[in-house]
């Protein structure tokens, strides 16, 4: 579908004005973060650094290192196990139906728009109970289920994209099992369903904020979204460290992004 | 025993611990949720009495809810249509095979790579009054008159919180939409453009209502964001400056953990919950009515 000659100009025009509007706040940030407090305010926000200095960077990792490791951790464990439970629950519904099943499948779904507020007081209550309560434990466990209806909804779609039934149907007449089945026909088959559900929980576990806000305290527990929130409350108007601090975190998911937004985007295009 | 009964039971099994631990966090939390609104329960203190709706009509009468409220749907009305169309623009720009289209999509798409928490720390940085990017530009431009506190400004902060999401996602807007374009059959146009049809008349006749599903998509999602908008706006000014920009989440969180008022809190929670599936609900069931 191509337009006349001459409006191509003003295409590409606009689309150069909707990239410098998308890129406007991080070249403004990445600049920041490289200056010194008194370049900050001598030069204009968006101008480069005459001399880049990585202090601010060095500081703001010091108080970011922490909460880095945390992260790294929660994403870890969180991770593997929704996206395990994910793929299970996917294969069933996808190609081991029985009746009730697509209501369980719904019921699944309706899981992603229930609003964090709802579970926040009970989930407190529950922590507190089991001494988990401000530690990074009560994280753990919660990130490895908060995924799961994410994953399942992921691996049920590509594998009802993916995988033709007739493969299930020629295992089971050879006479293999459930088990069997998702073993040595499904877990095989599962490398890009798998790319696509974890590249989604990395960034969505890694992101998030509610809960580490409502479940952790003192800075060896904190998330590094928290510490970051908490960083941008304690030094105001160091906007070099704010900046600083904001590429740190930043840096995974947009590397991510940049390499692999293709998978990211079959994860989220159709829900 | 019968092995097709076995495999039954096997499916069930290897299903039931997912299941179970899940539908405990999300309906049974919900459940309590709803039953800790119902009593006068406050912060760690074991002890509470049943106390019926009496949370639900404090919460009535409290103008703090009407304005969170107010400024909820605010952000739903302009938020949602608003990235939806720049999304669909984007996508019928990108579409007219220009050169570069996946440099400029993996640009656009930059922004929703972040954490709200970076988010609201880029734009309180664009927004900051006196060293900020937006009133220095502006001067530099000449347009120092267009200058302005924005965020911390009550009359404007929620319009700046939303320019701020839209920022966000409208690249993934775009993408969505691009995505619905790009399914549509090449044949349906080939034929329209020999009968003729200008490329406004393609658009408007052939292509924009076969993106129906794209702008279901669309709006579940971004739906769901605005009702998330909790960590952008903790983080930007908490909900400052006063209330003007608290919207239910904000008002729910300081409840709760500020205020140590846990069944209060539970109650604004209730509402989010009422909130978001009136929206969800029908288009869950229009879905998978089939």
């Amino acid at each position: 579908m191509r337009i006349l000659k001459p409006s191509r100009i003003i295409l590409y025009i606009l689309l150069v004005l909707f990239a410098i509007l998308t890129v406007l706040p991080l070249w403004s940030c990445v600049v920041t973060a490289l200056k010194t407090s008194k370049e900050v305010i001598f030069t204009t926000p968006i101008t480069p650094p005459l001399r880049p200095t990585l202090v601010p960077l060095m500081e703001s990792l010091d108080y970011l290192k922490r909460p880095l490791m945390n992260s790294l951790v929660l994403v870890g464990s969180g991770v593997m196990v929704s996206c395990f439970f994910g793929s299970i629950l996917g294969y069933v519904f996808s190609k081991r139906r029985f009746r009730g099943s697509m209501v369980l499948f719904i019921l699944v779904i309706l899981c992603l728009y229930i609003p964090p507020q709802v579970q926040l007081i009970p989930t407190v209550r529950v922590a507190s109970n089991l001494g988990l309560h401000g530690n990074l434990g009560s994280l753990v466990l919660l990130y490895m289920l908060f995924g799961i209806p994410m994953c399942a909804f992921i691996f049920k779609t590509l594998y009802d994209d993916e995988i033709p039934d007739s493969f299930i149907n020629a295992a089971k007449v050879d006479g293999a099992g459930t088990w069997t089945i998702y073993r040595r026909i499904i877990l095989p088959l599962s490398v890009i369903p798998f790319v696509v559900a974890a590249l989604l929980q990395v960034t969505i576990i890694w992101n998030d904020f509610i809960w580490g806000l409502v479940l952790t305290t003192g800075k060896v527990n904190l998330p590094v979204t928290v510490a970051m929130a908490n960083l941008k409350g304690s030094f105001v108007a160091k906007w070099n460290l704010q900046m600083a601090g904001a590429l740190w975190i930043t840096l995974p998911t947009l590397i991510i992004f940049i390499f692999l937004g293709k998978y990211i985007i079959r994860g989220y295009s159709g829900m | 025993m019968d092995p097709k009964k076995k495999e039954k039971i096997i499916t069930l099994l290897i299903i039931l611990p997912a299941l179970v631990s899940i539908f405990f966090f999300y309906y049974c939390f919900t459940g309590w949720n709803f039953l800790i609104s119902l009593t006068d329960w406050k912060g760690f203190i074991p002890s509470y009495n049943l106390v019926g709706f009496k949370n639900y009509v404090t919460l009535f009468h409290d103008p703090i809810f009407w304005t969170s409220l107010k400024n909820n749907l605010l952000l739903i009305l302009l938020f949602v249509p608003g990235v939806i169309l720049i999304g669909l623009i984007l996508a019928v720009l990108i579409d007219q095979k220009v050169r570069g289209a996946n440099v400029f999509r993996t640009i656009y798409l930059l922004p929703f790579a972040l954490s709200f928490v970076v988010t609201a720390a880029l734009w309180t940085w664009m927004y900051s009054p006196r060293v900020g990017t937006i009133n220095v530009l502006l001067g530099k431009l000449g347009l120092g008159f267009l200058k302005s506190g924005w965020i911390t400004d009550p009359t404007i902060v929620m319009y700046c919180i939303i320019i701020a999401l839209i920022w966000q996602f409208f690249g993934y807007s775009g993408i969505i939409f691009l995505a619905g374009i790009r399914s549509i059959p090449e044949s349906q146009i080939a034929a329209a453009k020999v009968d003729g049809a200008s490329s406004f008349t393609l658009y408007r006749r052939i292509v924009f209502p076969q993106l129906k599903a794209s702008f279901v998509t669309a709006f579940i999602i971004f739906m769901c964001f605005a009702l998330k908008a909790f960590d952008f706006i903790w983080v930007l000014n908490r909900g400052g400056p006063g209330y003007s920009s608290h919207i239910l989440g904000v008002t729910m969180y300081k409840e709760t953990f500020a205020l140590d008022k846990f069944a209060y809190g539970a109650a604004y929670s209730t509402i989010i919950l009422v909130l978001s599936l009136v929206i969800v609900v029908p288009f869950l069931y229009r879905l998978y009515r089939r």
